[in-house]
């Protein structure tokens, strides 16, 4: 017998009891898992996506909403003009309610431009030109929508031909309905306007001279900023409204855990009054009973960890296929988000563990054995 | 820092000089000043009428209750001065209890192991002990039992065997035969008065059985929270 036996069973000396505790941790878990890695999902996918389309900078305003708002395409000739700047291209991209689904991202791109470079196509054609009332569809999207070429797909006030089935690489370019800029504009009636510069450095710029670029941009485009892939999702207030929601969402779903286990490791302590005073009375120092009810809700919070992450993980998946998020983004459920809800469920434990151990050390031993 | 004491007759292990202790706030008097010494090796037997303050002294010289007033003294150092009174419950004491109080999740060859962890001996040593200690009580064949499968006799002899889990110096034992028939009874008994006489032990037995106080070294008698007589103290004489 080790000093783990003793904790252990400790803990399955009441099995239904851990076991209810466990589910209440597991679900505080798996929450926290589903909700942070939908967050982190959807600021990587978007990352990705710029890292695939082979974006170096992009120029928006992104000052509320998840999306930017619009602003005069004028702009990106400005922009294109400036040292470094190899190319440009405009994007007027939106999240709207496409038929059934209740949330896509309909991307609207410069005719030409090397965001479409990277599409490559699955089944059907490209758009012939930047005028044709057409659109391709990510194979998600396709999905999604339960379309395939020669359908046709209601965009706002258009009625749009499927002429092109894309693979983008990304998932949320596989989730996206993508097309000319200036049938998107038409579709949302936003004729001359656009919601991002797409811009690619010449090779080897130096951060410094990106900088200093990202000055004169914001000369030209005063209510606008340059970013790179990473801040733009930074940057975000939606992201970052998300992310301050899941995180909330999540310490709301602990602090009902911890509550559980204080509540479990209270009721073991109480119940187990008569042993902890045996213990004391054949010569446990109070710090090794501390040690004990510690050990025993840390383990609870392990094991709720271990049992939440595998839950979150499923939960993770089955959102994944949900048809409000199918494309729109990834979850992210990455080793360190693992390992992080894991130790965040053993310091649940062992916070929680903290009082009901306190009361345990301060027991007589006298009393805890006669009653 | 231990202080002993020899006077010819052992090293003094307990010294009691006025001991007193209150429960609830000073209206109940469960000891009304009691003073003694045990010596080295004695095998001494407290008795008296249920309720005389017998097992509370039990747990004062086992350091599970504290004295209201006087001074406990185990080899000339105040039990309530102790820095740390485990140590002392630990490797100087082995209690046995009239409930036997074992752990009802843990195996017997486990129970016994229970004390060894302030020991710091590995979990082999305290396995091979453990098994040793059954042994020697006759429940070798009971190691991986529960105490919930024992006869309250087996059940007393697994305690004894927990009490002598650190080996050590004293033993006391709380009317060890009390929840037993008497034929278990006359086996623990035995057993104890084996262990005291074979391990050389100091045994400090309450019991209201005067044939098992028979037994013993030394009888001392309890009545109202006070020490009414003892046979190993010769009264003082007036005579000049």
């Amino acid at each position: 017998m080790t000093f783990f036996t003793i904790v252990v069973r400790g803990l399955i000396r009441r099995p239904v009891r851990t076991g209810l505790t466990l589910v209440g941790i597991s679900i505080g878990i798996a929450a926290v898992v589903a909700l942070v890695g939908m967050a982190w999902g959807y600021e990587k996918s978007i990352e990705k996506q710029l890292d695939v389309i082979g974006v170096d900078l992009l120029v928006s305003n992104m000052s509320a909403g998840i999306m930017p708002k619009v602003f005069d395409e004028k702009i990106q000739e400005k922009i294109a003009k400036l040292p470094h700047v190899a190319e440009t291209t405009s994007v007027l991209m939106q999240l709207l309610s496409i038929e059934d689904a209740p949330m896509m991202m309909v991307s609207g791109r410069e005719w030409g431009g090397f965001t479409w470079n990277k599409l490559k196509i699955v089944e059907g054609r490209m758009p012939k030109d930047g005028s044709e009332q057409a659109v391709v569809l990510g194979t998600l999207a396709a999905e999604v929508l339960k379309k395939k070429v020669g359908d046709t797909v209601q965009v706002e006030t258009s009625e749009l031909a499927v002429v092109g089935i894309v693979d983008g690489g990304a998932v949320v370019e596989n989730g996206a309905i993508i097309l000319p800029i200036s049938v998107m504009q038409e579709a949302t009636g936003n004729q001359g306007r656009i919601n991002f510069v797409d811009i690619r450095l010449t090779p080897n710029t130096p951060k410094q001279t990106v900088e200093e670029l990202g000055k004169q941009i914001q000369v030209i485009f005063p209510e606008g900023r340059a970013r790179d892939a990473s801040e733009v999702v930074s940057a975000n207030q939606g992201f970052r409204i998300a992310r301050a929601m899941s995180w909330s969402t999540s310490l709301l779903a602990i602090v009902v855990g911890v509550l559980g286990v204080m509540n479990t490791m209270l009721m073991t302590v109480f119940e187990r009054t008569h042993e902890i005073g045996i213990l004391l009375a054949v010569g446990w120092k109070r710090r090794r009973i501390v040690y004990m009810v510690l050990c025993e809700s840390a383990l609870l919070g392990f094991l709720g960890g271990v049992t939440g992450v595998t839950l979150g993980a499923l939960g993770l998946k089955i959102l994944e296929f949900t048809p409000a998020i199918r494309g729109l983004l990834e979850p992210d459920l990455s080793p360190k988000l693992m390992l992080i809800s894991v130790a965040i469920a053993v310091v649940v434990g062992v916070i929680s563990g903290l009082y009901p151990a306190w009361r345990s050390s301060r027991l007589s031993p006298s009393l805890a054995i006669h009653g | 820092m231990v202080e002993t004491v020899k006077n010819g007759q052992g090293t003094l292990v307990y010294e009691a000089v006025g001991l007193k202790k209150h429960y609830d706030g000073g209206k109940v008097a469960a000891l009304r000043g009691v003073d003694l010494q045990i010596r080295q090796g004695e095998f001494v037997a407290i008795v008296g009428p249920s309720g005389c303050g017998k097992s509370t002294l039990l747990q004062m010289l086992g350091s599970l209750a504290t004295a209201s007033e006087g001074v406990l003294n185990y080899r000339g150092q105040s039990i309530a001065d102790m820095a740390d009174p485990s140590e002392y419950r630990a490797h100087e004491i082995g209690f046995v209890f009239q409930s036997f109080h074992l752990l009802p999740t843990f195996t017997v060859a486990e129970n016994v192991q229970i004390p060894m962890f302030e020991g710091g001996s590995s979990r082999a040593q305290r396995i091979e002990r453990a098994t040793e200690l059954l042994r020697s009580v006759g429940l070798e064949h009971r190691l991986t039992h529960f105490p919930s499968e024992l006869s309250g006799g087996e059940r007393q002899r697994v305690a004894i065997a927990r009490g002598l889990a650190n080996k050590p110096t004293v033993v006391l034992a709380d009317e060890p035969t009390g929840n037993l028939d008497s034929v278990n009874a006359k086996q623990i008994i035995e057993l104890l008065l084996k262990l005291h006489r074979d391990l050389g032990v100091t045994l400090v037995l309450v019991t209201h059985d005067l044939a098992i106080a028979d037994l013993a070294t030394r009888t001392i008698r309890m009545k109202d929270g006070r020490v009414i007589s003892d046979s190993g103290v010769t009264p003082p004489t007036d005579s000049p």
